[in-house]
């Protein structure tokens, strides 16, 4: 009986996480409306909540992290699971799996000394104001979430059976070609759902982010086309709903509120993602 | 033409695999390169001095070993019962699908919101203030479907043929998970729960709000009121005034005391996890 | 087989074939001539090794890691093992057959041409042709005429395993090598891909392994029988399909051949008539 209770527990913990972050985040759907999510101005004194400009962040600084990260990860993680014998294939696994394990903390102390004055250097003809921008944000989290792409999407090529290689190889075709008629379509929905489950990571992630983003309220962008707004500074959701400011807000219920939907807003766009790569993960092994 | 595109396709994905290795080897070369100097003894038995600069980070060790052992203690007995309430209680394959569906959600929640939750839900409501506990409550909860998926998987690799041959001795279903399915599994729960806690000990974000300061705190005398200090908060409000060299230097050698740790328990769970990753392959 | 001559036209000849699986060896100084049109079938014990020593021929023991192979395979003379031969076309003059179907999911369309397509050698526009003529081949025309654009795993097994067998013929190898090609199958689906031995004999040469010794004798008109030595598989004995079944010379493929047939008969009873070698 305990096990059911225990169950139970988990469901009823992730239910009052989600109904706390909309219960105490209502007040400022009353008082901003759609405008909260259309609105590109955030001045907390003047009670304007528009958060556009950071939602805008968050998606540049994950899309920055996917183009960096995706196309390496997917290659490398063809190289060990179809390429590498199996000795060197355990080798590289192991070690990458060991590297996404290192905190998001220590790639933020990385991007703060290392990565932000590379970043500064590399953008000089265009006349930065610092190194810490949206891209600079942007790359750190493609690396940081390189390994668990590269991880996840191995363990997606290594479920297409060996027999399905075999026969292909044996018509003649070579290991180029075995990889994209055969493995490649057969393991693709695992690979999507890899870089979905990255995906919900680098939206989430705050502290790494929080440390070389900038914080820069309020930088909607001229043009969406435009990639000037990322070697600026910015902020995203996360970087705001982890920053001082909600220390400040906890007694003004309404600054509250703004702060909590930063949440429910993430909370909702990792939940999609998540549900997305679950999908696709139903004919996998879970199944 | 063919050759061409078959050669040039696997040099580029070596390159590929080459440029993820040489990245994540160089950021392993740079910690340990600016941070081994400043790991010594004394460093890691002296108590922080002059908000940073001088010292050691003992009880902010001492602190981060009492969040995962909390962690652990709130995340083990959960993932137990969920494995078995989805592994052997539950028949319906929907109601197995909703258990892990909930585990992946839980999953993918960032760390981020833990934190906030927390602070509304312990630091707030229940007025606990910042405490290890509500700290250990929620890392418990973040690496949950962790332990759980682990223990999840283990349970599936054990052969039919057991719990068989238990229900054939007349043992009742209680008395089968006792005596055969946990002590098969505990391997699954252990790996598990080492890969959990390497998360956890790096975790900023679900602590920063609800459980640890920065300085002032030695071992916590109750739940309310009773912060403890951290090794990854100690690097992040370290790293955002890291310009004052000897500060630099303390930093580092935090990183490194807080990688070793991570990386020694997912290496002690490496040996167990590749045996089941065997069995997996081959049942 | 009266037009094949004493001394028959040997298209695969292996020699000194060695194969070792970490300190572990598995195949011990392989010696084999294979005649050109005809079938040659591989029996003995399971664990003898007769798969690996058929995925020697087309080098497809390559692909299973941790395998040495020593020796040497000549296809027409020319020596088709070591460094500097072009395996993915030494592959495509020597098909291969499955024990169970291995289909990709993909229509059954593009599961015929699948092999065509990639080497480039024909246009596009006379794929349908080329499968058409494979699929007649391997007799499944008929079934799968009005479907050739459904997923080919909606076929049933037997049909597969005729799939295959179209696939690796839309290439047009010389050899076709069969890896125990029926055990998955039902009796009909085994007794169509025995005929189409029969008929592709004529033009290819079929290798084929097989536990089933009364499917050897059906099809095969040289047999060469594997035994485990100290725990590695030999070549015990090879010859003309009759010759050896009648009066095996070793004692080893004489006491195999007795328990086969004594498994044989108590697995399928007395269906299939004549299945005892007595």
């Amino acid at each position: 009986m305990a096990s059911w209770a225990f169950t139970l527990l988990a469901g009823a913990f992730l239910a009052s996480l989600v109904a706390v972050f909309v219960w105490q985040g209502l007040p400022a759907w009353r008082q901003a409306g759609f405008g909260y999510i259309t609105g590109k101005q955030w001045f907390y004194r003047q009670q304007i909540f528009g958060t556009l400009s950071m939602i805008y962040g968050t998606v540049a600084v994950s899309l920055v992290a996917l183009v960096c990260a995706v196309p390496i990860g997917i290659g490398a993680a063809l190289c060990t699971a179809e390429f590498l014998p199996p000795k060197p294939r355990l080798f590289v696994k192991v070690t990458v799996e060991l590297l996404a394990g290192i905190p998001s903390v220590v790639y933020g102390l990385l991007g703060i000394l290392f990565l932000r004055d590379w970043v500064y250097q590399a953008l000089t003809p265009f006349d930065p104001l610092s190194g810490d921008t949206l891209l600079t944000a942007g790359l750190l989290v493609g690396v940081m979430i390189l390994p668990t792409i590269l991880s996840l999407a191995d363990d997606a090529l290594r479920g297409v059976p060996a027999l399905q290689r075999q026969a292909a190889r044996g018509l003649g075709l070579n290991r180029s070609e075995v990889v994209w008629s055969v493995v490649l379509p057969q393991a693709a929905p695992g690979i999507v759902a890899a870089v979905l489950l990255a995906l919900g990571r680098s939206l989430g992630e705050m502290i790494a982010v929080f440390l070389v983003v900038g914080r820069q309220d309020n930088q909607w962008p001229e043009s969406l086309a435009s990639l000037r707004p990322l070697i600026s500074a910015g902020q995203t959701l996360s970087s705001k709903l982890g920053g001082s400011e909600t220390n400040i807000a906890y007694g003004d219920s309404l600054h509250w509120a703004a702060m909590v939907n930063l949440g429910l807003l993430l909370l909702a766009m990792v939940t999609v993602v998540t549900l997305l790569a679950f999908r696709l993960l139903k004919s996998d092994r879970h199944a | 033409m063919r050759k061409a595109r078959n050669i040039a396709f696997q040099t580029l994905a070596a390159l590929c695999a080459a440029a993820s290795f040489g990245v994540l080897a160089l950021i392993l070369a740079a910690i340990l390169f600016r941070g081994l100097p400043a790991v010594s003894w004394r460093f890691l038995t002296e108590q922080i001095r002059l908000v940073g600069a001088d010292g050691g980070i003992f009880f902010n060790l001492v602190g981060t070993l009492i969040l995962m052992v909390t962690a652990l203690l709130v995340s083990s007995p959960l993932a137990i019962g969920i494995a078995l309430t989805h592994s052997i209680y539950l028949q319906s394959a929907i109601l197995r699908r909703r258990i892990l569906l909930l585990l992946y959600l839980l999953n993918g929640v960032p760390s981020l919101l833990f934190g906030i939750f927390g602070f509304i839900l312990f630091v707030k409501y229940l007025g606990w203030g910042k405490s290890w506990l509500s700290g250990g409550i929620l890392l418990g909860m973040m690496i949950l479907p962790t332990v759980t998926i682990a223990l999840v998987e283990r349970i599936a690799s054990l052969p039919r043929a057991y719990t068989e041959a238990a229900a054939g001795l007349g043992l009742t279903a209680a008395q089968t998970i006792w005596s055969v399915i946990l002590p098969q599994s505990l391997g699954g729960l252990v790996t598990g729960s080492l890969l959990g806690l390497a998360r956890a000990a790096g975790e900023t974000a679900p602590i920063m709000f609800t459980a640890t300061i920065f300085a002032g705190a030695h071992l916590p005398d109750g739940i309310k009121e009773s912060p403890v200090l951290s090794l990854p908060y100690h690097i992040f409000i370290l790293a955002q005034d890291s310009f004052d060299p000897s500060v630099g230097a303390k930093v580092w050698g935090t990183a490194v005391v807080l990688l070793a740790l991570v990386c020694g328990l997912s290496l002690i769970a490496l040996p167990l996890r590749l045996r089941i990753h065997e069995e997996a392959r081959n049942g | 087989m009266d037009s094949v001559p004493g001394k028959p036209q040997q298209i695969i000849e292996i020699s000194g074939l060695q194969v070792h699986a970490g300190p572990r060896q598995i195949l011990r100084n392989i010696k084999l001539g294979i005649p050109g049109h005809s079938a040659f079938a591989l029996v003995g014990p399971s664990g003898a090794g007769k798969s690996t020593l058929l995925r020697c021929i087309n080098r497809l023991v390559e692909l299973t890691p941790g395998l040495r192979v020593s020796g040497e395979v000549r296809l027409h003379g020319r020596l088709v093992t070591g460094p500097g031969v072009d395996v993915d076309e030494l592959r495509c003059r020597i098909g291969m057959l499955f024990q169970q179907p291995v289909v990709f999911p993909k229509s059954v369309f593009q599961n015929v041409v699948f092999g065509t397509r990639h080497h480039g050698r024909v246009h596009r526009r006379d794929w349908p042709e080329v499968a058409e003529r494979a699929l007649t081949e391997a007799s499944l025309w008929n079934e799968v005429k009005d479907r050739l654009h459904e997923p080919a795993l909606r076929l049933s097994v037997g049909q597969q395993q005729r799939l295959c067998l179209a696939r690796a013929m839309a290439v047009d190898p010389e050899v076709i090598l069969m890896d125990e090609p029926t055990s998955a199958l039902d009796p009909r689906s085994t007794e169509a891909i025995e005929e189409l031995i029969l008929r592709l004999k004529t033009h290819r040469t079929i290798v084929v392994v097989t536990h089933n010794l009364d499917q050897a004798r059906r099809v095969a008109d040289w047999v060469s029988c594997l035994c485990v030595r100290d725990g590695v598989g030999e070549v015990a004995e090879s010859g003309c399909c009759s010759d050896l079944f009648e009066k095996p010379q070793v004692g080893e493929v004489a006491a195999f051949f007795r328990s086969a047939s004594r498994y044989a008969a108590s697995v399928e009873g007395p269906v299939t008539p004549g299945a005892t070698l007595e």
